[in-house]
């Protein structure tokens, strides 16, 4: 039982990583049907933004304002800079091909990978970058935590996981019960008719890409709190936010959160109970007997269209 | 139009069939083309220099330019340092393509690596046939140099001592020094790992130790599901990771998870600057250099020019393998009369080699046996509460 309730907290605090990440790509498919996959990279800017903050406020061994703070102050950093790239990414690399044939963004799209990942290379160097959080407030954040059973359950995971899930509830809340998340959708739908009904398209863009990058932002942070993070994350964290939301029914909010989670259980449960060496392989069947059974996902939708 | 594609399609075909024998031709003229000595000749260096393992490429690169600024004057020779770049992460493709673009370049004369194993298995062959002496100051999987289906050719040489050194010193250490009953072995799915781990685990099953395998992707990033799999009860967990900050990852799991198991990790975990949970141990084919009052010229001299940073594990053996590197293309200069008259020539030299004043202490000489080095031996490093690594065995 405790091996159980060990691997569903492992889960879920990969799954909630995960379901950030594909939230990202939701947002995005979902108003332009654009598959954006420089996600990945903008997920994996977040975590270096995370760690320059970090240091800028003092770094784990003497930070200069509470623990609580700190955390707060780092995703924020992370979250503002990584919304604002998501603006300079959709000016740049696809406002310009946005009524181009749908291959030239998704190329578009694999340049801003390489270009990001590069780029960060460039500017930070090869090196993992560790948050070093075990050193913070005496390694707290790692010894104490709930006990469930005989498993304890440490507060950075709890923290981990509640962040993931708050900001996945004021997602849900901005998308359905604003004007703004309203303006989300009906672009969605239909973009000609929400622009004829005095929607400004290009703003609604803008914010989603925006709100995007923020939750990337904030997703890299909840990662490199507990691992290194290196300028190479990008293509792995990707892939795995992109199965999430494959899984899930991408252009779905609550479909992409499902998606990441189930992924994060299934990585989790099969780490623990099936096999370490073949995970990966298990993890990315479950992709494709969801693009063989279930195309639409989860809680997508099937896209049908009169001849 | 069908004809027009067959057509098309034909021309395709022999246009490359064509260019490929081209390239062989290129490859071979370049083999045996001759370079004067008084010209500048290149060494490569193929290291990772990105992604996890950067650190080691940075850190071995380094020693490497101080090597060749400082060595290769005295010895009469103008010799230019390249680097090839083989991440971990992208597997063997990168240094295959850097052996071919080497072996066409016949200014280069000596390979200085591959540094990890599986590098120098997926490029020993291209390097074989062209003659080229590849002198690895860091890949250590037996099978490279030992046993009856050897994964390099004849043409690589290695300064460091291999696994077949490592995983006994390791495993003998974990049952005699630390009294281990039950150990956890993780190996990341790559040549490197999988040896060492297969060389402890045979040494700790016969010394009477319960043993427990785990395999991860060498992508992972997160090792909570593998801590989990740790028995509480368990001693050790050997870790030979060749990305050290994940060293420090699953030991920081370990502790967050209430295990008691201490991690030990092999030569690849071993970077002060990532991997320092105390109580930790890791393993090395160099001692600490800093103590050796014999290089303390060398460490001052790269310092200055690396502005103070900390001596580390990996250079000194790189410095090593170029010095290696530098006498034999000196005496491959001095038997052609100052010409260089096929890579062969430098290959043929190396062998012979002797170093008196060997930066990891003592002289250093190739076995007549294999291409490891003569008497060479692995440390052991306990990580204290400072973070500083202490020499225990």
């Amino acid at each position: 039982m405790d091996t159980f309730i060990q691997l569903t907290v492992d889960g879920l605090t990969l799954g909630s990583v995960y379901a950030l990440i594909a939230l990202g790509y939701t947002l995005v498919y979902g108003v332009l049907k654009l598959l954006n996959f420089a996600h990945g990279d903008v997920f994996m800017v977040g975590s270096f933004i995370g760690f320059g903050a970090l240091q800028a406020l003092g770094g784990t061994a003497s930070p200069m304002v509470p623990v609580w703070l700190l955390l707060v102050l780092v995703t924020g950093a992370a979250m503002a800079g990584c919304a604002g790239l998501g603006i300079v990414i959709e000016r740049f690399a696809y406002r310009p091909l946005r009524d181009a044939p749908r291959i030239a963004p998704l190329i578009s799209a694999l340049g801003v990978s390489f270009f990001l990942a590069n780029s960060m290379q460039l500017l930070v160097g090869a090196e993992p970058r560790n948050y070093d959080i075990f050193t913070l407030d005496n390694g707290s954040l790692y010894l104490k935590g709930i006990d469930i059973g005989n498993v304890r359950v440490p507060l950075l995971r709890i923290i981990t996981i509640s962040s993931a899930f708050v900001l996945m509830v004021f997602l849900w809340i901005l998308v359905n019960r604003t004007r703004t998340g309203k303006a989300m959708r009906a672009t969605s739908f239909d973009r000609e008719a929400a622009a004829m009904m005095g929607i400004n398209i290009d703003r609604v863009i803008v914010f989603t890409f925006a709100l995007s990058g923020a939750l990337a932002g904030a997703a890299g942070v909840m990662f490199a709190l507990r691992v290194p993070t290196l300028v190479s994350i990008g293509f792995v964290a990707g892939l795995k936010g992109f199965t999430a939301a494959v899984i899930g029914g991408i252009g779905s909010i609550p479909g992409a959160m499902a998606g990441g989670l189930i992924l994060g259980f299934a990585e989790s449960y099969t780490q623990g109970y099936i096999t370490t060496k073949w995970s990966d392989l298990i993890v990315f069947s479950i992709l494709i007997l969801f693009m063989l059974f279930r195309p639409q996902g989860l809680l997508g939708r099937a896209d049908i269209r009169k001849v | 139009m069908k004809k027009a594609i067959g057509l098309a399609l034909a021309i395709l075909t022999t246009s490359v069939v064509a260019a490929g024998a081209q390239g062989g031709q290129k490859v071979a003229a370049a083999s045996t083309a001759s370079v004067s000595c008084n010209s500048t000749l290149k060494i490569a260096l193929v290291t990772p220099l990105t992604g996890g393992a950067g650190f080691l490429g940075n850190e071995q690169s380094s020693w490497a330019k101080y090597a060749v600024k400082t060595l290769a004057k005295p010895l009469g020779l103008k010799v230019k340092l390249v680097l090839g770049d083989t991440p971990v992460e992208q597997g063997p493709a990168p240094a295959q393509s850097l052996a071919q673009k080497y072996v066409a370049d016949k200014s280069v004369v000596a390979i200085i690596g591959p540094s990890t194993s599986g590098a120098v298995a997926a490029s020993s062959t291209t390097y074989g046939q062209a003659g080229i002496a590849h002198i690895s100051p860091s890949a250590t999987r037996t099978s490279l140099t030992q046993g009856t289906t050897k994964e390099a050719t004849p043409a690589f040489f290695r300064v460091v001592p291999g696994d077949y050194i490592q995983g006994p010193t390791d495993a003998h250490y974990m049952i005699d020094k630390l009294k281990a009953n039950k150990v956890v072995l993780l190996d990341f799915q790559e040549p490197y790992s999988v040896g060492l781990a297969d060389a402890v685990e045979a040494v700790l099953k016969k010394g009477g130790v319960s043993t427990t395998r785990l395999s991860a992707p060498n992508t992972t990033t997160d090792y909570s599901a593998y801590v989990t799999k740790v028995p509480n009860d368990a001693d050790i967990v050997f870790f030979p990771t060749q990305k050290p900050g994940d060293a420090q990852t699953f030991a920081q799991q370990l502790i967050e998870k209430g295990k008691k198991a201490k991690v030990f990790g092999g030569d690849g975990s071993n970077g002060p600057a990532e991997f320092k949970v105390p109580g930790s141990y890791v393993s090395n084919f160099a001692p600490d250099i800093t103590g050796i009052p014999a290089d303390k010229a060398i460490v001052a001299g790269w310092k200055k020019d690396n502005g103070g940073k900390a001596v580390g594990s990996f250079g000194p053996p790189t410095y090593g393998a170029v010095q290696v590197a530098l006498q034999a293309i000196k005496k491959a200069c001095i038997k052609g009369n100052g010409t260089i008259k096929a890579k062969r020539d430098v290959l043929r030299q190396v062998k012979s080699v002797r170093i008196p004043n060997w930066i990891l202490g003592g002289s250093f000489r190739f076995s007549t046996k294999t291409n490891d080095p003569l008497n060479a031996k692995f440390y052991i490093f306990q990580i204290q509460s400072n973070g500083s690594y202490k020499l225990v065995g």
